[in-house]
């Protein structure tokens, strides 16, 4: 006989070997003795729990020879093949490599046969999840109602998978995974018996490698056994299981908190020349900050972080000057990082980045004391001081900066400012300003476009004087002043006559339509500016941030 | 192949001969490790000890040899058929281990790229995972430890592999390749560890095309548009050899980094081109550095999946430039 392997070796044989599963365990011995054993059982939970384990040890208490019994005696005939795998009454099926529709079929043809010899026939169907649909369905009106002398054990880890008929027809019994102090005694007890000499820390580092699973901790466990032999020193299983020692761990955590990262890069060279995966190395460091979380939240951690009293005051002591802002972002990035490690190219750039990164964050304090600031400006503001609104309703505030509406376009009849620049000779509102409108609407975009840059010169009808800047004046054909005086004509309803003249820039001649709108333009602005810097939220976020103020940009033009 | 002859990896071949030994060997191991430094070669020496007469790995008996020559009988080993391996292969896989060995003690099973292996085919393995027939030792290597299910890992017991040291494989290129010792080290330091890696065709690429890359890469600013898209376009056409480029890259901006915070030289990659290393470290900050990692990452990332070669490489330099 070949070697085993220690999770095989010691498979729990009782229900009282069940590590961990002590309500599965309790169930199921109840279900026996009252003698109310349901026919369909689904077994649940993460991987090396004791789910096949349980599944195998059930079955030899329903069809062991001393007759359905809590504790199987592991001797009888039944019991013994069983245990071998090898029982004729008990069918351990591989679900996941008999996954057809066929495969159950098959299963159903079996089931109509009394049990050879045994009082039941068990059928445990393992990794049950990778059945596929039409199986499960196959199955359905078989699990509902088997033959008396049928029971149905399922074992999975991915319970998601499998479909709602199926799961309302079983038993459901969640596995938990197996606390660290658990694993810790059991494998206490197996080295024991094993006679390998092993020290308590070193156990508790198997155990926490494992996961909360039985099986990966009896597996690193032979892995340890297999290297050391049957003398195990502690930093032997740290080399192997290739922990990074919690002084490096530590040092990291402590260089970034520092800010220092040329001393994080050092670290972490370290790291590779150990040999050690970054991942890992990424792994423990968030457990470790994770620690230093909770101890900054919680004095006393207890069981939340499972580490000596020791350990705990040095953790506390690289705790204390930090921030629990700066901590959460520690972990936070380092958590996300561990993802990343999982794809990434290279692993050890991914890491010093991150070291980088996190040595050069800025403080959180500062974060958080301006967060608390602005919260409390808010309030002031809520409370005493009007706050600028957000659409275009008006406030009723009685300090809010006085701002006039400005029209953007002048007003068609002509504003208060135009009409005295203008020469006005008529009182019946037939402005210059108007004249250029009415060109506007007859579609004359050519003209439009000249009287636009062209001053008033004079307006006493019938006489139309027109100053033009130099540039445009040669546009002023004959041609054009006849449309001009067209256009004039009909909208002054009286015969005009009209005058085109040279004016250079610097003469007082009255402003054209186009430069006033410039200037208008240029005067909002200006105001614009004003009222802004004048605004009490300005000036308070001004107080408060320090700082200038670049630009001012009008969102609405109508707004103001 | 013995373990004598395999570069490295003490620990590990220590655990093997130890168990080997002690006659502790475990039905399921899982190896570790990154591609190309010599997983593969340890488990066939691992199956060669197992399977030898005399017991030792002796090289001469038949046994030996055949498992040298690649036709044991009793050595299975499945491969990556298409990127993947099936499920069919695997029930074949225990169509076999069901019998016994014919000719040594043990059968062996070797698993190639067991990442590789489709959700079904790995479930399919479990149970024979977890218990084969007595004398079974079932082998899988792996690049990618995390892409396994975790109720493959559970039943294996783990054996993780490091990536060579750099001096270590710098001595044995410089030995191999007639080498001079910086030429060596940069090898070994763009190689990654993986004797493979430095072996391969690629010893040209790095060794000599490197500087040009480096220089056109770091001769581009922000305001050179017609430069940067012509580098983009030499680099679109470098199919095979992409990926390896973007090494180079990103070892040279490692290199600022690690010169910007003050690293010593020894450690760099490019220790030939120190000079446009230091210049380079004046001119630019950690920010834009990150910038530029990040962007050879997403290019990276990009690529892998199949988007227009030189769409990526145009993005990924004019992100560099903007940094």
């Amino acid at each position: 006989m070949s070697y085993l392997v220690l999770a095989r070796k010691w498979r729990p044989q009782l229900f009282e070997d069940l590590v961990g599963q002590e309500h599965v365990a309790q169930t199921l011995k109840n279900a026996i003795s009252a003698d109310r054993v349901h026919h369909a059982f689904l077994f649940t939970g993460a991987r090396g729990v004791g789910k096949t384990s349980a599944a195998r040890i059930f079955a030899k208490a329903l069809n062991c020879q001393e007759g359905p019994t809590t504790t199987p005696c592991g001797v009888c005939p039944s019991c013994v093949e069983i245990t071998n795998g090898q029982g004729i009454d008990v069918l351990e099926i591989d679900g996941a490599s008999n996954t057809g529709v066929d495969d159950i079929r098959e299963l159903r043809e079996n089931i109509r046969y009394l049990p050879s010899r045994s009082r039941y026939k068990i059928f445990i169907i393992d990794e049950v999840h990778m059945l596929s649909i039409n199986a499960f369905n196959a199955l359905l009106k078989t699990l509902e109602e088997p033959p008396e002398h049928a029971k149905f054990i399922f074992a999975t880890t991915e319970p998601h998978k499998i479909p709602v008929t199926i799961l309302s027809r079983c038993q459901r019994f969640d596995f938990r995974k197996i606390g660290l102090t658990s694993v810790q005694e059991r494998l206490r007890f197996i080295v024991d018996r094993e006679g390998v000499e092993i020290s308590d820390r070193s156990l508790v580092l198997v155990a926490r490698n494992g996961g909360g699973s039985m099986r990966d901790a009896l597996s690193t466990l032979d892995q340890v056994i297999a290297f050391c032999g049957e003398q195990v020193a502690e930093d032997e299983v740290q080399g192997l299981l290739g922990l990074v020692s919690r002084r490096l761990l530590i040092e990291t955590l402590e260089a970034v908190l520092e800010r220092n990262a040329q001393l994080a890069l050092t670290l972490a060279q370290k790291v590779d020349e150990h040999g050690h995966s970054f991942r890992r190395f990424c792994r423990q460091l968030v457990e470790l900050a994770r620690a230093l979380v909770i101890l900054k939240v919680v004095d006393q951690p207890g069981e939340l972080v499972d580490l000596s009293e020791a350990e705990l005051q040095e953790l506390r002591a690289l705790a204390a000057p930090a921030a629990l802002e700066d901590l959460h972002r520690l972990l936070e990035i380092l958590v996300r990082t561990e993802a990343e490690l999982a794809t990434s190219h290279d692993q050890r750039l991914t890491m010093e980045m991150v070291l980088v990164r996190l040595a050069g964050l800025p403080s959180g304090i500062d974060i958080a004391t301006l967060i608390d600031r602005m919260e409390s400006l808010e309030r002031k503001l809520a409370s005493g001081m009007p706050a600028r609104p957000s659409g275009h309703e008006r406030p009723g505030g009685s300090d809010r900066p006085e701002r006039p509406p400005l029209p953007d376009l002048p007003p068609p009849g002509g504003g208060g400012k135009k009409s005295e620049a203008l020469p006005v000779a008529d009182a019946a509102d037939k402005t210059w300003a108007g004249l250029v409108a009415y060109v506007g609407s007859r579609r004359r975009p050519r003209v439009l476009a000249l009287l636009e840059q062209s001053s008033p010169l004079q307006l006493e009808l019938p006489r139309l004087r027109i100053g033009l800047p130099k540039k445009f004046h040669y546009l002023a054909d004959a041609d054009m002043r006849q449309a001009i005086q067209d256009l004039a004509t009909d909208y002054f309803a009286t015969e005009v006559r009209v005058e085109i003249e040279q004016v250079n820039g610097g003469e007082n001649a009255p402003l054209s339509l186009h430069e006033e709108r410039v200037r208008k333009e240029s005067d909002r602005e200006k105001k614009l500016r004003q009222n802004a810097l004048e605004h009490p939220l300005v000036k308070s976020a001004l107080d408060i941030f320090g700082g200038d103020i670049e630009t001012i940009r009008a969102i609405d033009k109508g707004f103001v | 192949m013995t373990f004598e002859s395999i570069t490295g990896h003490d620990r590990q071949k220590n655990i093997l001969r130890r168990a080997l030994k002690a006659d502790r060997i475990a039905h399921a191991y899982l190896f570790e490790g990154p591609e190309g430094i010599g997983k593969r070669l340890t488990a066939l020496a691992f199956a060669r000890a197992l399977l030898c007469v005399d017991g030792t790995g002796c090289g001469d008996c038949p046994a030996c040899r055949k498992v040298d020559h690649n036709n044991h009988p009793d050595i299975h080993i499945l491969d990556a058929e298409e990127e993947r391996i099936k499920i069919e292969q695997v029930r074949s896989l225990q169509q076999e281990l069901m019998l016994r060995p014919l000719e040594g003690r043990y059968k062996v099973c070797l698993i190639d790229g067991a990442e590789r292996m489709t959700v079904g085919a790995a479930n399919a393995l479990l149970k024979t995972l977890e218990e084969p027939q007595p004398n079974t030792l079932i082998i899988l290597l792996t690049d990618h430890p995390e892409q396994l299910l975790p109720t493959i890992c559970s039943r294996c017991q783990r054996l993780p592999f490091a990536r060579l040291p750099r001096r270590q494989l710098a001595d044995i290129l410089a030995q191999r390749l007639d080498l001079g010792e910086t030429e060596a080290l940069i090898l070994a330091a763009l190689s990654e560890g993986s004797l493979k890696k430095a072996l391969g065709q690629n010893r040209q690429l790095y060794l000599e095309k490197r500087r040009g890359l480096i220089q056109g890469l770091s001769a581009l600013s922000a305001g050179s548009t017609i430069p940067t898209f012509s580098l983009a376009d030499e680099l679109a056409t470098e199919k095979e050899l992409l990926p390896e480029i973007l090494d180079i890259f990103q070892a040279f901006y490692r290199d600022v980094l690690l010169l910007k915070h003050g690293r010593p030289e020894s450690e760099l990659v490019n220790r030939d081109l120190l000079e446009t290393l230091h210049k380079h470290c004046k001119n630019v900050t950690t920010a834009s550095l990150m910038k530029k990692l990040k962007a050879l990452e997403s290019a990276r990332y990009h690529l892998q999946r199949n988007v227009n070669r030189q769409l990526a490489m145009e993005i990924m330099l004019l992100r560099m430039v903007d940094a």
